[in-house]
């Protein structure tokens, strides 16, 4: 291998972290008020829910599936997390939720596995499906309103801190966010189960050949999603102080966007948490600066669509680079 | 002879063709003559399928002619193929399940038969003309096996085919629709239509065909009218090529059964019981398709059987998944290196210690220099040629990425080690040290149950070979002291 493929391989391996620093010099040349420690401060706000949904997206797309029920998982846990906490008070509502979120990607796991949904386009279907189920659970539950948590009586001091607070001058979300990414790397990176998901994602028939614990890591990365997408939810509506019926719009795409982007390929196998969090960093640097920039919505959205096109295209590429 | 030259409708002169490493047709010249019928034998891999795809235009031929119907062909796409009147039905037919017979027949062709009306007029003709009475509207989901070979064959006919080559195309039939197909190849042959016949099953040779040609490894070895050829001969021909030292001495550490494998029965197989012994190495022969991959798999767990029982050591095991048979000291190689066998864009490494990840593992967490300890250990082991533990394993040639897999279960010091094809596709080198491997393997005290096409590999490796046959053990031999010819025809059947 020569200097020159060396350099393009590396440039292709980390082009997200290219695209980053060119759209912070950009933005901050283009828009003084991108450097502000007040929109500094928006975008590690932004980062918070979708961080969490994207690190949970990682293991199912390193394990060779998909997850689009991260919507409906958020959704339905933001409105019965909320309306629990009068009921319960705020420990066991956030546990509760959190519970509730890893239950319904358990559930997700078992009915692929039953279904014998061995592809990633099963996959993508099935979640799609129960996405809308949950997400018209969330919809019935409130009958389609929005709950205010200042309509509640019982103090919520934890889901204040969670969304407000801080420890020194991070925010508590953000500890939260640290503690799940160092988990979930040593667990990925460093387990005989990490190591099973990785396998499993690479080629399903030869691990199992080879008495590899395929089926309980389909099972587990659904799980870890629901998990993660819960706590996504709590996050959020901490923050917000509401709980919208329909929450976890979006997430799904852009969960994937930023997998996608941080180098995880969409054929299974390959990728770490850690690329995650630099895709996650794109994504929401991505619509600060076009906010910034006054670019409309529609046009936000073209942006979006193309770079995730460009993203899987260039996986595909490298992919077919390194299989042939 | 002067006279008999029209008579020729296909002439193949001298076609060469290779694939990277190998010879797949070595200046094969074959005449066949019109309104005959003519048989080509030859064990999986003696170039049969290649000259076919060559014919239909699938593949293009390095070197030869090839003359149809008088005309030279040469670089023809398999639609050109058919509208000159050469028409191929495959084992796994080219019919669109979700359409009807008719549409089938003259798919594509719709307005020159005047809409779907004359589509299925015509077809009915067609169909009636062969003596079959399918409905020209029904699916052809739901036709049978037999059926869709008649829908194939009405297909070739409205192409005014002059030639028919007929791949294994009794393979799923039962004995009255052979019977039937017989007919209808009869009543084609007076039509003037010629037909290359191409099947394992030695019998419909005799019944069907005129002439017969024998392959072998990408050669033509004969071709001879059948009535002047008799079967031992020509299994002879097939399987007669000259054994060097190709191989290791024979292994003789032969004890104890430590296996007993009772009544597999699945929709493939029929009550498959065999035994194996410690320090035994014992062949599977049998045609791609016989059931020996089934066989093994459904013993491994890969594969759902029931009601068949496994013994290992005197006691009765339950394998549910390859994750019991691994527990058990069973390991399995599988026939298909890079579908079934390796994460191609893995490491060696993790390729290697795939099978045995619990090793290095303590509370969960796999210790990385005790992971890389046991990938180095069958690197060394096996002389796996690698730059490195860390390189991704399909850049290995195709031997080593088998050494790594192989590698993956000795690590595991397994009692029973099942090699399926463990050879396939691997040069002369590596074969021989997969053999040194098996040799040592068995004088360790383990066992192996090997599956190969290759004959001359099983017979001169194996203690004791079992042949298979349509899902069934149809005989059991010491190849020590029989002959290839006699093992071959108890697997042909």
């Amino acid at each position: 291998m020569n200097m020159g493929t060396k350099i393009k391989k590396i440039l292709l391996e980390y082009l997200v972290l290219v695209f980053i620093v060119i759209l912070v010099i950009v933005t901050a040349i283009a828009e003084p008020k991108f450097m502000t420690s007040a929109n500094l401060n928006n975008i590690l706000r932004q980062f918070g829910p979708l961080s969490f949904v994207a690190l949970g997206m990682t293991f199912v797309i390193i394990g060779g599936y998909i997850d689009l029920s991260v919507v409906g998982i958020m959704s339905l846990v933001t409105v019965v997390t909320v309306s629990l906490i009068d009921v319960t008070g705020q420990v066991v509502a956030l546990i509760a939720g959190i519970v509730m979120g890893a239950a319904m990607g358990l559930f997700n796991g078992l009915l692929l596995l039953a279904g014998g949904a061995n592809t990633q386009a099963k996959a993508l279907f099935i979640t799609y499906g129960m996405s809308m189920l949950y997400g018209a659970a969330a919809l019935i539950f409130t009958a389609g309103g929005t709950l205010h948590m200042s309509w509640l009586t019982t103090p919520q001091t934890v889901f204040a801190a969670i969304g407000s607070g801080n420890i020194g001058f991070i925010s508590v979300s953000f500890v939260v966010f640290l503690v799940c990414l160092i988990v979930l790397h040593t667990f990925l990176s460093a387990t005989h189960q990490g190591m099973a998901i990785r396998i499993a994602g690479g080629n399903k028939m030869a691990g199992e050949l080879s008495g590899v614990p395929v089926n309980r890591s389909l099972v587990l990365i659904y799980m870890l999603s629901g998990l993660m997408a819960a706590i996504g939810a709590i996050v959020l509506f901490s923050r917000t102080t509401m709980a919208n019926p329909a929450a976890g719009k979006g997430y799904e795409l852009n969960a994937i966007l930023a997998v996608v982007l941080g180098g995880t390929s969409l054929k299974g196998g390959y990728g770490n948490v850690l690329r995650t969090v630099l895709g996650v960093l794109l994504v929401t640097l991505m619509a600060n600066c076009l906010d910034l920039l006054s670019v409309t919505t529609y046009y936000q959205t073209v942006f979006k669509g193309s770079i995730l096109v460009m993203a899987i295209w260039l996986d595909n590429r490298n992919k077919q680079q390194g299989g042939e | 002879m002067k006279e008999n030259e029209p008579d020729i409708i296909l002439s193949i002169k001298d076609v060469y063709k290779s694939f990277p490493g190998v010879v797949a047709l070595n200046n094969v010249s074959i005449e066949i003559g019109r309104g005959t019928v003519h048989g080509i034998v030859g064990e999986n891999g003696a170039g049969k399928s290649t000259l076919m795809k060559i014919l239909s235009g699938v593949y293009t031929k390095e070197s030869g002619t090839i003359i149809f119907d008088e005309k030279k062909i040469k670089d023809i796409t398999p639609i050109q193929s058919l509208h000159m009147g050469l028409s191929i039905i495959y084992q796994e037919f080219n019919l669109v399940n979700s359409m009807s017979v008719g549409e089938n027949i003259f798919l594509g062709r719709f307005k020159e038969m005047d809409g779907m009306r004359g589509t299925h007029a015509k077809a009915g003709e067609l169909l009636e003309n062969i003596s079959s009475s399918i409905d020209t509207k029904q699916m052809v989901s739901e036709l049978s096996v037999s059926e869709k070979q008649m829908v194939e064959i009405a297909k070739a006919l409205s192409f005014n085919s002059k030639l028919i080559i007929m791949d294994e195309p009794s393979s799923s039939l039962t004995a009255d629709e052979l019977k039937r197909l017989t007919q209808l190849i009869h009543q084609l042959k007076e039509k003037g239509i010629s037909i290359i016949y191409i099947s394992h099953k030695l019998d419909e040779i005799f019944d069907l065909c005129d002439v017969v040609t024998v392959m072998r490894d990408g050669n033509v070895i004969d071709t001879k009218p059948v009535c002047e050829i008799t079967r031992s001969e020509m299994i002879q021909k097939m399987v007669g090529r000259s054994i060097e030292n190709e191989y290791p001495e024979r292994p003789h550490c032969v004890g104890e059964t430590i296996m007993e494998v009772r009544s597999i029965n699945t929709r493939k197989l029929h009550n498959i019981s065999f035994e194996l012994k410690k320090g035994e190495i014992l062949g599977l022969v049998g045609l791609v398709g016989a059931g020996r991959t089934e066989i093994v798999r459904a013993i491994f767990g890969a594969d759902k059987a029931k009601g068949h029982q496994v013994i290992l050591n005197g006691e009765p095991i339950r394998i549910k998944k390859p994750a019991d048979a691994k527990k058990a000291g069973i390991g399995l190689v599988p026939e298909d290196r890079k579908l079934q066998g390796l994460v191609l864009n893995f490491p060696v490494q993790t390729n290697i210690i795939m099978a045995s990840l619990k090793k290095p593992t303590r509370f969960g967490f796999i210790n990385k220099s005790a992971a890389k300890e046991i990938a180095k250990r069958q690197v060394d082991n096996l002389n796996i040629k690698t730059p490195s533990i860390a390189t991704q394993v399909v850049s290995l040639s195709g031997g080593n990425q088998q050494k790594c897999i192989v590698g993956r279960w000795l690590e595991i010091s397994p009692r029973i080690l099942i090699l399926d094809e463990p050879t396939r596709g691997i040069d002369v080198g590596a074969k021989y040290e997969i053999y040194l491997l098996m040799k040592k393997v068995v004088e360790n005290g383990g066992s192996i149950i090997m599956i190969s096409s290759e004959l001359p590999e099983v017979l001169n490796m194996s203690n004791r070979v079992l042949t298979i046959c349509d899902g069934r053990i149809t005989g059991e031999f010491n190849p020590e002291n029989t002959s290839a010819h006699e093992i071959m025809d108890k697997a042909i059947g």
